[in-house]
């Protein structure tokens, strides 16, 4: 570091550096479905301001983000359309579970909703509230953070499987 | 319970505001159809809100008609086509509700019908009442007789069975990884 505090230069890791910009950069896609879908749209507004970390670019396309949040009750007839949705996203995605619902069907233990969206696709954080308080979400956000920073996600854990199985030769996934 | 007693809806005391017009009304649907009305159940003899007039099978759609187009009638708008799993013979009762928007009162009229008998469409009468039946076909399994889409219209059409029978099991989930495929007499 010179005299004046600038950064002429700095070491790191390749795969640090590409996590520290995935982390304060999570693109997410809302998938609101029910009333966790207007805690969400609060947490992304002015007074909780998701954007702060970085993560306020809501994109609905999935080609487009990182981090899918599942706001909401999935019923039987919406699960392969969520499967289509993670599917669609490429590598590296993360799951929020926002809510009961989304986490394990909540109070509809009925023969119509999803017992859970982790039966369907892989969650990296859980929300739990009926619905979540926007702290929570915030806390999840940051959760989600240090996991992305750390590889510890399960798409970052499956990519680095690839890559040690030897069938990819790349070092790192940019 | 005290069945003499009137029971509070949502709007208020019914029984002093329509008992009058329902008991005119009875008479007039007894006198024209005679023995297709198979029972009558008013307030306050019978603890309900509206009168229930459970009508023969056969003979719903001239008397839903009725109820419509008469001038004393004038229930014109269906407000809600249901059904209910009785667990005895017969099995089924369907559920007319009908809301006269004249006179701002209500009427239940109900057939009763086994499982795997047809009941009459209603459509002839109000347009609206093809989904509804669609909807009751697909919880209940109630076929109706005339009905020009009898589809499922809320599950999946891959589903097995009709959830809203009191013999589906409450957890009997059916989850399906890919999406509901097309109906192939849908397309053009």
């Amino acid at each position: 570091m010179s005299k004046d505090g600038s950064v002429g230069f700095l070491t790191t890791r390749l795969d640090t550096i590409v996590n520290w910009g995935r982390k304060n950069a999570i693109w997410p896609l809302p998938f609101g479905t029910s009333c966790c879908g207007i805690e969400m749209m609060a947490t992304l507004c002015s007074d909780y301001d998701m954007s702060r970390f970085g993560a306020e670019v809501v994109r609905f396309s999935p080609r487009q983000s990182d981090l899918l949040i599942v706001a909401g009750i999935i019923n039987l007839k919406m699960a392969p359309v969520l499967k289509t949705v993670y599917d669609q996203m490429s590598d590296p995605k993360f799951v929020m579970s926002f809510g009961a619902c989304a986490s394990s069907g909540g109070i509809f233990n009925v023969y119509s909703v999803l017992q859970g969206i982790d039966t369907m696709i892989p969650v990296d954080v859980y929300v739990p509230g009926c619905p979540p308080a926007p702290e929570g979400v915030l806390h999840a956000l940051l959760r989600l953070q240090d996991m992305v920073a750390k590889g510890e996600t399960h798409s970052q854990r499956a990519l680095a499987a690839k890559r040690n199985s030897g069938k990819v030769l790349r070092t790192t996934s940019l | 319970m005290d069945v003499r007693k009137p029971i509070a809806t949502n709007g208020g005391y019914w029984l002093p505001k329509f008992g009058d017009l329902w008991k005119t009304q009875i008479e007039a649907l007894k006198a024209q159809f005679g023995k297709a009305i198979e029972e009558v159940r008013m307030p306050p003899d019978y603890p309900t809100d509206v009168p229930i007039v459970y009508v023969r099978k056969d003979e719903i759609v001239p008397v839903l008609n009725y109820l419509k187009t008469d001038s004393k009638m004038d229930y014109g708008f269906l407000a809600d086509l249901t059904a209910t799993d009785e667990q005895k013979e017969p099995r089924f009762e369907v559920v007319y509700n009908l809301f006269s928007h004249s006179s701002l009162c209500r009427i239940r009229v109900k057939v009763r019908v086994a499982d795997g008998d047809e009941v009459p469409t209603a459509i002839s009468v109000w347009e609206g009442a093809n989904w509804a039946e669609r909807e009751v076909y697909d919880m209940f399994g109630v076929k109706f007789r005339g009905h020009p889409d009898l589809r499922r219209i809320l599950m999946d059409i891959r589903w097995v069975g009709h959830p809203l029978r009191k013999d589906y099991p409450l957890k009997g989930y059916q989850v399906f990884a890919d999406a509901e495929p097309v109906d192939p007499t849908l397309l053009d």
